[in-house]
């Protein structure tokens, strides 16, 4: 038992970081459609501008951490500038800015690939290295940290997207993007600010995990399909599903790693086969919240 | 010229040209001519069925594993190695696209994306059956009828297979199926409403197309007589999906352009970029996106009409 809790503490905070990928996915997803597989890659330079600003400038951490975002707006909205916005105002089909995306995933690897080469690089705990006991429940200090910045992370979308006129916009563009247009809500704004957003959310889900597996080149592909695999299994439609989808992964994966008698090299495919089952099996219910709201 | 001469033609000519290459240049040719059959194949099922899957490259690695395999762990004959082979691509696509063609746009390409990882797992999980980490090495193609086939005949080989893709996507691409597959990819309910069971359409697609694939990864086995997890990995059906965007979706001509233009680039630009051509691909992808979504082939119209 105690040897149950103590994972379920690591494993809730691996499931954070997949809730945060999986809520970057679904606020491009929401109003525009688009499914942008480069969010492990915007994770993965949210990392390597954490490794910068804390680990080689030292800035404090509060600044760090501001630094990082706001670096990760300005990405998300430039990505949206060049690689998303020409083609919805030439009236490509959605196909063509999720490929053109695609592109950029390589680029981003790629350029931080060619900036800092192949080596890991480490990024420091902001509570320090601790142990933090809780009754029965005890995990490191970045654990507990992990998880308080999320449930705020998510509460804060959760008040956006149910309380302040700018989240109805987006709600509305995600119901009708037609009627949406008509009632005056600026679509190329929604659009923007998704990528701004979702860059935002995937930049700091980067920073919080990289003290645990340091910042890596190709440390973006993975966290994409887990984030994924999380996004499917909570659906597209609420965003409290992408931290439930989130939080099963993470426990599917450990568990198995833990308990199950398998190499734990197998454990890797655990979230892959979710994935693939949960697209296969329920395919419908992804469609069907899709087509009732068209 | 009648069909069937310019086809010897052709078959002569590309498999002619091996025998005046050195050790290192047939090497180099033999890859992208393989390249090339998968860039077909490839092109059939995203370009003119338009379904995007990234488990092609997982299927050349399936077909080349399985005929390692069955040949020299389990030791059948090659002709039963080969029909074996064939056939678990077949069952393990019919396995994947039944259920998976109920899926719209890019969920499919993340359902493959996942059967791909899951693959790489299993090579690299597999013990001694799959040589783990490590793959399987030092083997090398039995005798075919008392012959050894190496070097030069060896890429002849390959030109056959090259060639007997494109016979096979050409003749589809030219019938009712091909015609159907355009309109399965341009507007599925326009399609359906046309009488085309568009289901059963892209489930023979993606079967055949994987069948294509592993048949080219049976014959990429001894190209280096050595397969291991890497080769196969994401980043090859990547740049697959990249060279069919890049030359021109769509179009045969297109999927040939942009394999040999991608496979070629990394040797002209080393001098410059070194390792890092990957970056290249990446602008190019988008700029063809953004530009030109024809891809070089759109290029190629365009200037010879203006």
């Amino acid at each position: 038992m105690q040897d149950f809790l103590e994972l379920a503490v690591s494993a809730a905070a691996s499931g954070c970081i997949y809730g945060l990928v999986a809520l970057a996915y679904l606020l491009m997803i929401r109003p525009t459609g688009i499914i942008n597989f480069a969010v492990g890659e915007w994770a993965m330079v949210g990392a390597f501008a954490a490794f910068l600003l804390l680990s080689r400038f030292e800035w404090p951490y509060p600044l760090g951490i501001a630094a990082v975002i706001a670096f990760m707006l300005l990405l998300g909205s430039a990505t949206e500038r060049v690689a998303v916005r020409p083609l919805l105002e030439a009236g490509a089909p959605l196909l063509a800015p999720i490929l053109a995306l695609l592109g950029m995933l390589v680029v981003f690897r790629e350029t931080i690939s060619v900036a800092f080469g192949p080596d890991p690089f480490p990024v420091p705990y902001p509570l320090g290295f601790g142990r933090l006991e809780l009754g029965p429940l005890a995990g490191s200090y970045q654990s507990f940290f992990i998880l308080a910045v999320t449930l705020a992370v998510f509460a804060g979308a959760w008040l956006f997207f149910e309380r302040t006129v700018a989240g109805k916009c987006f709600e509305a563009v995600a119901i009708n993007r037609r009627a949406a247009a008509l009632m005056g809500i600026n679509l190329s704004r929604v659009t923007t600010l998704s990528f701004a957003g979702g860059a935002g959310v995937a930049g700091l889900a980067g920073l919080l995990v990289s003290p645990n597996i340091s910042a890596h080149f190709l440390m973006g592909v993975p966290l994409a399909i887990q984030g994924f695999t999380a996004l499917v299994i909570g659906g597209v439609g609420r965003v409290e599903g992408a931290l439930l989808g989130g939080l099963l992964v993470a426990f599917a994966e450990q568990l198995t790693v833990r308990y199950a008698p398998i190499p734990p090299g197998f454990a890797q495919g655990v979230p892959l086969l979710l994935l693939m089952i949960f697209l296969l099996a329920r395919p419908t219910g992804l469609l069907r919240a899709k087509e009732a709201r068209a | 010229m009648s069909s069937a001469a310019r086809w010897l033609g052709a078959a002569v000519v590309l498999s002619g040209a091996a025998f005046f290459l050195g050790d290192y240049h047939n090497d180099v040719y033999r890859k992208l001519l393989l390249w090339v059959t998968l860039a077909l194949s490839y092109n059939f099922l995203f370009g003119v069925c338009g379904q995007i899957a990234f488990s092609h490259f997982a299927f050349y690695g399936i077909g080349a594993y399985a005929v390692v395999i069955l040949l020299f762990q389990v030791g059948l004959p090659l002709p039963l190695a080969v029909v074996l082979g064939v056939a678990l691509c077949i069952v393990l696509a019919l396995a994947v696209a039944i259920p998976s063609t109920r899926l719209e746009g890019f969920y499919l390409a993340l359902a493959t994306l996942a059967l791909a990882q899951l693959f790489i797992v299993v090579l690299n999980e597999g013990g001694a059956l799959t040589g783990g980490t490590g793959g399987i090495a030092s083997y090398s193609l039995p005798d075919v009828f008392g012959m050894r086939i190496t070097g030069p005949r060896y890429t002849a080989v390959i030109v056959l297979l090259l060639l007997g893709t494109l016979g096979v996507l050409w003749r589809l691409d030219r019938s009712w199926f091909g015609r159907a597959c355009r309109a399965v990819r341009d507007n599925p309910e326009a399609a359906a409403a046309m009488g085309v069971n568009v289901a059963r359409t892209k489930v023979i697609v993606f079967t055949l197309t994987s069948a294509l694939a592993g048949v080219a990864g049976m014959v990429y086995a001894f190209v280096d007589n050595t397969v291991n997890p890497p080769i196969f990995g994401l980043d090859n059906a990547f740049l697959l999906l990249f060279m069919v965007i890049v030359g021109g979706a769509g179009r045969h001509a297109g999927a040939v352009v942009g394999a040999v233009a991608l496979y070629l680039l990394p040797f002209w630009l080393h001098p410059i970029v070194g390792h890092h051509h990957v970056l290249v691909f990446g602008v190019l992808v988008v700029a063809a996106i953004l530009l030109q979504p024809r891809g070089l082939i759109g290029v190629y119209d365009w200037v010879r009409k203006s």
